[in-house]
């Protein structure tokens, strides 16, 4: 069973911008304040824009090594949000769910 | 017996292969390993329902080396893989992907065509002279290393490459995961002789219990049966006729259908539902219909209603009206019309609607009748309403309860609501 916790807060990020081989501006979300911790992202899942009515959200999942993260960044306000965090630990599956034995 | 007689007796097609078919792997489960990389290695599936019924639509290589298969329910899968992590479909991100896809495709032909959320045809007629003048397994190799810059490094396709898009496709089926494998005249018998029927696209059990009937066993057999066997005989049908050719690398695919029918259905979320709760899913679903129709800009003149009860008994009625409908609230009046004629003999357990006999919608012209102008004024406003601010931003009042309920799921087969369903996710 996927572990996700939703957060669902704004948070604070520093994030570094690159430019790729096609010229274009990618950001790289490298440090995150959240609940008095600093997390250190190491790698980028995947980057995917969404929308929502005109507005454009780009969510960015996120990893440690130790968590995966989800964040998303709104292009219009220019704010950061922790969406979700899913533990490395996934717990077994609930008992509602196992198989009758 | 049909009167169609064929008089054809082809050889395999000699053509140089000019059609490219890419499958991504496991889609929807790669894609989540590749943007949450502590899942990746893992036994994984994807659902749409996180619940114990609720089925595998994609499953990891890891789940299925452990015998996780797709169809499987939850309780099923997780007996066979005890450590199976299920994690709910999350259509924007596969979307995102599908976009991509098709932007390496475009850069390589103009015409390509995607088969399915995860499946697309690269046809290379008339490009190979000045611009793709490299050979196509050079092509495919650039594709699955662009895939992987441009997405992440998680992602793998299979890549097939043959003179028509039936064996472009199994040659992608031959090696997975990653493959890459070229089918011509030269090696087609080879490559048959490695496989079963069911192997085949499009060959499923009714179809191989046709062809077993008629003496035909292997792949080897059914491509040396003659034509007339297999129109006459096996498919009955110019069906026959599209398969002999099929299988020598003559193309019959290249067609592309129209829309006839359009709806949406839902297994119900409650055991018992109270009439109140099936009539405002039932507006939901109606609504959302109509929102693809006017997508589509078509109008329709037959609505159609169906229900699944509790003992497995199915009712449906349909009608056909004298004026075409578009809006959602003419779609949920048609429909309750039909849906009060239900049998009340157990509770619900799914639903669900269509409208069929399509014409172009002719929203832009102004009608003579006050009512019917006001009917497509409101529909437009809350179209831009709702496109402006987000789907179901404003609704109907008796589809509200559904709101939140009924989530638009990712699309199997067909991706042209893909866009509109993207828009409301």
């Amino acid at each position: 069973m996927d572990q996700a916790v939703q957060i669902n807060k704004d948070v604070e990020i520093v994030a570094y911008y690159f430019k790729n081989q096609a010229r274009r501006l990618r950001c790289f979300p490298k440090r995150m304040e959240y609940d008095g911790k600093r997390v250190v992202f190491t790698e980028t899942g995947l980057v995917h824009p969404t929308k929502q009515g005109q507005r454009t959200i780009h969510v960015f999942d996120m990893t440690d090594g130790a968590a995966d993260y989800r964040l998303e960044f709104d292009a219009q306000e220019l704010t950061w949000k922790l969406i979700a965090i899913t533990d490395m630990n996934y717990a077994p599956i609930s008992t509602q769910f196992a198989p009758a034995a | 017996m049909p009167r169609y007689l064929p008089n054809l007796h082809l050889q395999l097609n000699p053509e140089q292969p000019q059609i490219l078919h890419i499958d991504l792997n496991s889609c929807f489960a790669t894609v989540e390993q590749q943007a949450r990389p502590l899942l990746r290695d893992r036994p994984l599936g994807v659902t749409n329902r996180l619940t114990k019924n609720a089925c595998v639509v994609a499953a990891s290589y890891e789940a299925k080396a452990l015998g996780v298969k797709v169809g499987m329910t939850f309780s099923q899968a997780k007996l066979v893989a005890p450590d199976l992590i299920m994690i709910e479909t999350d259509p924007p991100k596969y979307h995102y992907v599908y976009k991509k896809l098709i932007g390496i495709m475009k850069s390589y032909s103009p015409n390509i065509g995607m088969k399915s959320i995860d499946e697309g045809v690269i046809d290379f007629h008339g490009t190979r002279l000045n611009i793709n003048n490299r050979p196509l397994t050079v092509i495919g190799q650039e594709i699955k290393q662009r895939l992987r810059d441009e997405v992440g490094p998680w992602m793998k396709c299979n890549i097939g490459i043959a003179p028509n898009r039936f064996l472009a496709k199994t040659a992608a089926s031959l090696h997975k995961p990653n493959g890459l494998d070229v089918i011509t005249h030269k090696n087609l018998r080879r490559t048959l002789s490695t496989m079963e029927l069911t192997d085949l696209t499009g060959i499923a059990e009714r179809n191989q219990a046709r062809l077993n009937a008629a003496g035909i066993y292997t792949p080897l057999q059914f491509l040396d049966a003659p034509p007339e066997l297999l129109v006459r005989q096996v498919f009955k049908s110019i069906c026959g006729e599209d398969w002999y050719k099929r299988l020598r690398g003559w193309e019959t695919d290249d067609v592309e259908h129209d829309v006839k029918t359009v709806g949406r259905q839902f297994v119900l979320d409650e055991w018992q539902p109270t009439e109140e709760s099936l009539r405002a899913r039932l507006s939901y679903l109606c609504e959302t219909t109509a929102l693809k129709l006017r997508y589509k800009n078509r109008a329709a003149y037959g609505v159609q209603v169906y229900v699944r009860y509790a003992s497995g008994d199915y009712w449906h009625e349909r009608k056909m009206f004298k004026t075409p409908v578009f809006s959602g609230a003419d779609v949920f009046r048609r429909a309750t019309l039909l849906f009060n004629r239900r049998p009340h003999y157990d509770y619900e357990r799914e639903m669900g609607i269509s409208c069929y006999g399509l014409i172009s919608s002719n929203q832009n012209q102004v009608s003579l009748l006050e009512d019917v102008n006001r009917e497509v004024w409101l529909s437009e406003a809350m179209d831009t309403i709702n496109a402006q601010y987000g789907e179901f931003t404003i609704s109907y009042a008796s589809s509200l309860a559904s709101k939140g309920l009924i989530k638009q799921k990712i699309p199997f087969g067909s991706t042209r609501y893909f866009e509109l369903l993207c828009n409301r996710a």
